[in-house]
């Protein structure tokens, strides 16, 4: 079966709700199409992810993993410039270069990913060894603390559950697995006291939010509110006083699966969920399809940079999950974070591409 | 290890993610499902809340009128910046409102309604533009237009009027928090305070859509304020601000009034205080300056305050004397200049004596040595029953809040207070108002004006009518007799004759010359300077007006007092006379 067109339609019809979702709490729509305006750039750098995308899919995903060490030196090299000459934004995070265009540990994700997969398949023979556990680690513990120090703990936290993932594709054993876990809940402890204050204060409010209503308690409650507010069916389009009237924050980026809850209610909310189940069944269905372990690997690693956004920007929307600045893939506004994840669906697609004899059930 | 095929193994390992992955799907999908069908309704109601404010609109007061229709009060309009709690905090307002005003605001805000902070109020048409029109660079910042109570002739009607105030967390907790909310405006004192029911007006309110930043989006539903009622007073008011003046840079109280109608046209009294600036709401420093000032300016010394009546009570003893016959128009007393009585010389005031004299005479000259001679013969009892007639240490009545009541001594109360018995020189101080005699200047007018209708007692009254909001008439006062004291018609006759004899050939020579029936008083005081009293009616058949002046430490009742009378009187011949 060719998952590759559930994929692109996936995306594409995503894509399109995204600048929809977009103009639908701009405040400058009154203007006409205006490139200054939000849902004008959001068109534009659709319309340059797509084309990026058609660029992407002609690469061949096994030259991108013979590179595996470059591109990880190169993570490596882009993070440290970050933390030297990267710009800071309106969180207090250093995590940006070139005037605050490119988010390096965006990119990051995908190369490391790139990297794993190339380091991994190499080594076989050591899937389910402690030795190999404590390479991942050591390899995966590099960009994490260079992210953890910029500080961006949303992303270094998708580092080290993409590490895991590794390593739960390298087949070790449940047991292993838990005993990895309880090591880093025991870590994790421990680096506690090797904290400063400040980076204390910022985890402790990036797990728990409600130690600071005014702030992003006060974001979820209005989230919450517009999200109920939206009832079965929703306020219909370009309604509703939460998004509208501004009592919702960040309603382009963080928040905008809460306008649009409001706008289209629980039947328009579960329409989003749906498009982003078949696009990860697609991925999930070209990784088991893929008849070589690299394939495997790389398609897996890069579906979970979608699964780990939804999961988290959804569950923040609906208040159980901790409030971070991670957008919801093709929907929130930003030409960067559309860009990376058309390179991933890109990737994906061109591991499609390649497919090879093996006889399988799809999944579902 | 199982290594046998990694392929085949990393092929259920990704099949379990994809099982993970659905599960957290549908852990989404259930918590969508729970907000918005589950538990819909409370959030529709929170977004409701959140996007609309119901702002209370206080109502405008009613007017406050004289008799001819002059202003006394007003309402006249407040602009007042708001704080609206939303996406800032009341700093960050209060300092992005200094940098657009440029001043510093001194004030500490005051809650209005639930969470809505006034911020400035009287803010000029210039700055309420400049606020405007920094819009967006506000947030959380309304202006608002409230009203402002002024009062034209301010102190000249202080007493009267009253003023007024916001509302007390007393005076909600009294189960008036149904219909103000704290930040209106209530009666205090004066006419302010006692027809608060009738001035206050209905109040409105403003359903609004607001964003986040409390900038109002769209008026939903607008239900406006109403004005009410209006008051006209009896006061006339060019003829108060006249008295007031006369009493420029004294203590005292003037009092004029109708005596058959009970109208009251003038209600002075000094010091007074500036009843604009007490609406407006003065500091804790200021409101303790003007409650501690020594010459009570605060107090409504017409009803309020206790005086000796002196030599004006000889009228009552006079009047006691002739109904319980112990004299009549033949009667001559002998003044020596003094009364011995137990032991005892009482000096009359004038130390050579008055010779021979009749009732009206004695009254006239306000011989004191006669009056002890009636006061002992009518008794202290009798005294005090024939006081109360004329309604002393009663309440009159007059539609003015905190009416104080004169204190009228009688044998059972001093030995039940005092532990003493009452002496005959008690009784002797009583018949010349003196001793533990207390009575408010109002008391006095009281009685100068059942002498002038010669016992008819209208009700004593300072609302004439009540207009609606279209200034229509929709009550007026129909002047009521209360009451008639009976007494034979040679008593009134006698006093009246005595009154006469006073302005003609007695203490009251000041008033020489006019139709006008007095009688001096001078009230002593331990604190100082003797009260000077003048109590009179005019003309002599048929009164139009009687009026009481007192001039604290004003020296005795011929001088200041009187003097003060036949201004008054004159003014009136001059500007109403004949008109009524």
């Amino acid at each position: 079966m060719d998952f590759k067109k559930p994929l692109v339609i996936a995306a594409l019809v995503l894509s399109i709700l995204g600048i929809f979702a977009v103009y639908s709490v701009d405040p400058f729509r009154g203007q006409g199409l205006v490139w200054s305006s939000f849902y004008g750039r959001q068109i534009i750098w659709c319309l340059v992810s797509w084309v990026w995308f058609l660029l992407i899919i002609r690469i061949d995903y096994q030259t991108l993993i013979k590179y595996g060490w470059w591109i990880y030196l190169l993570v490596i090299f882009s993070l440290i410039a970050v933390l030297i000459v990267g710009e800071v934004d309106e969180t207090g995070s250093r995590r940006w270069i070139f005037s605050r265009s490119v988010q390096p540990s965006e990119l990051a994700k995908i190369g490391f990913i790139i990297f794993l997969t190339r380091y991994l398949v190499q080594r076989v023979e050591e899937f389910d060894t402690w030795a190999l556990f404590f390479k991942v680690a050591a390899l995966g513990a590099i960009p994490t603390l260079l992210i953890f120090f910029q500080p961006d703990f949303g992303t270094a936290i998708f580092f080290v559950i993409i590490s895991f993932l590794a390593l739960v594709l390298s087949n070790f054993a449940v047991r292993r697995l838990l005993v990895i876990l309880g090591m880093g809940v025991v870590a994790s402890f421990i680096s506690w006291f090797f904290l400063l204050d400040y980076q204390k204060e910022r985890l402790l409010s990036f797990f728990a939010p409600q130690r600071d209503p005014l702030g992003s308690g006060y974001n979820v409650i209005q989230s919450l509110i517009a999200i109920g507010a939206g009832g079965l069916s929703g306020k219909g389009w370009l309604s509703g006083s939460q998004s509208q009237l501004q009592f919702l924050p960040a309603r382009y980026t963080d928040f905008i699966f809460a306008a649009w809850c409001e706008q289209f209610g629980f039947l328009g909310g579960m329409a989003l969920l749906v498009l982003f189940g078949v696009l990860i069944w697609s991925m999930f269905n070209i990784a088991l399809e893929c008849p070589n372990l690299e394939g495997k690997f790389l398609t897996s690693l890069l579906t979970w940079i979608f699964v780990f956004q939804i999961g988290i920007n959804i569950g923040m929307n609906m208040g159980i999950m901790p409030v971070t600045g991670i957008p919801l893939p093709f929907i929130s506004y930003g030409g960067s974070s559309l860009v990376v994840n058309l390179t991933a669906v890109g990737i994906i697609y061109n591991v499609a591409q390649s497919k090879g004899e093996e006889d399988w059930e799809p999944i579902l | 290890m199982w290594n046998k095929n990694p392929l085949e193994q990393t092929q259920r390992r990704i099949t379990i993610l994809f099982w993970i992955f659905l599960a957290l799907l549908i852990v989404l999908s259930l918590r969508l499902w729970q907000l918005s069908v589950l538990e819909r309704e409370r959030y529709q109601l929170r977004s409701e809340q959140n996007r609309i404010r119901i702002s209370p609109l206080s109502a405008p007061r009613g007017f406050i009128f004289d008799r001819n229709r002059q202003v006394l009060a007003e309402d006249l309009p407040n602009f007042t910046a708001v704080f609206v709690p939303g996406t800032v905090n009341l700093e960050e307002a209060i300092s992005g409102l200094e940098q657009i005003l440029g001043r510093t605001i001194s004030t500490s805000p005051r809650e209005r309604s639930s969470g809505e902070m006034v911020l400035v109020d009287n803010l000029t048409i210039e700055e309420v533009i400049r606020i405007e029109q920094a819009g967006e660079k506000l947030p959380g910042i309304l202006i608002e237009t409230f009203f402002a109570r002024h009062y034209p002739l301010s102190e000249v009607t202080s007493h009267v009027v009253g003023y007024v105030g916001r509302v007390s967390a007393e005076e909600l907790s009294q189960g008036k928090s149904a219909d103000y909310s704290p930040d209106d405006f209530i009666g205090k004192n004066g006419v302010e305070l006692f027809y608060e029911d009738i001035l206050k007006g209905k109040k409105g309110y403003r359903r609004m859509e607001v964003n986040a930043l409390g900038k109002v989006v769209s008026v939903l539903e607008n239900v406006p304020p109403r004005f009410e009622n209006s008051l006209v007073l009896t006061l006339d008011s060019e003829f108060q601000q006249f008295c007031y003046q006369l009493l420029e840079g004294k203590k005292g109280v003037i009092l004029v009034g109708d005596p058959w109608t009970g109208e009251i046209l003038v209600m002075v009294n000094r010091p007074a205080f500036d009843p604009n600036a007490l609406s407006r709401g003065v500091t804790q420093e200021e409101w303790k300056e003007i409650s501690l000032d020594p010459g009570f300016p605060l107090t409504n010394r017409a009803i309020q305050s206790l005086y000796p009546p002196g030599s004006l009570f000889k009228l009552l003893i006079a009047f006691s004397a002739l109904e319980e016959g112990a004299v009549n128009e033949k009667s001559v007393f002998s003044c020596p200049g003094y009364l011995d009585y137990n032991d005892w010389r009482y000096w009359c005031w004038k130390r050579q004596g008055h010779g021979r004299v009749d009732l009206v005479s004695a009254i006239a000259q306000s011989c004191n040595v006669t009056f002890y001679n009636l006061g002992l013969a009518v008794g202290p009892d009798n005294i005090r029953n024939y006081a109360q007639q004329f309604y002393f240490g009663r309440p009159s009545g007059i539609d003015l809040p905190g009416e104080k009541n004169g204190f009228l001594p009688s044998p059972l109360w001093k030995r039940q207070n005092l532990g003493e018995f009452w002496f005959p020189g008690d009784t002797i101080n009583l018949a010349i108002g003196q001793g533990y005699l207390l009575v408010t200047p109002f008391e006095c007018w009281q009685m100068i004006s059942l002498i002038a209708t010669q016992g008819i007692k209208a009700k004593p009254h300072l609302l004439l009518k009540v207009l609606d909001a279209k200034g229509e008439e929709i009550w007026s006062f129909t002047p009521q007799i209360e009451d008639k004291i009976e007494a034979q018609p040679q008593t009134w006759n006698l006093i009246h004759q005595g009154m006469r004899q006073v302005v003609e050939q007695g203490t009251g020579y000041a008033c020489r010359g006019l139709p006008v029936n007095g009688k001096t008083g001078t009230a002593q005081n331990p604190q100082g300077e003797d009260h000077s009293w003048f109590g009179g009616f005019f003309p002599r058949e048929e009164p139009e007006l009687a009026f009481l002046v007192l001039v604290e430490h004003g020296g005795d009742g011929s001088g200041e007092a009187a003097q003060l009378s036949r201004k008054i009187v004159e003014w009136w011949i001059k500007n109403r006379g004949g008109s009524e």
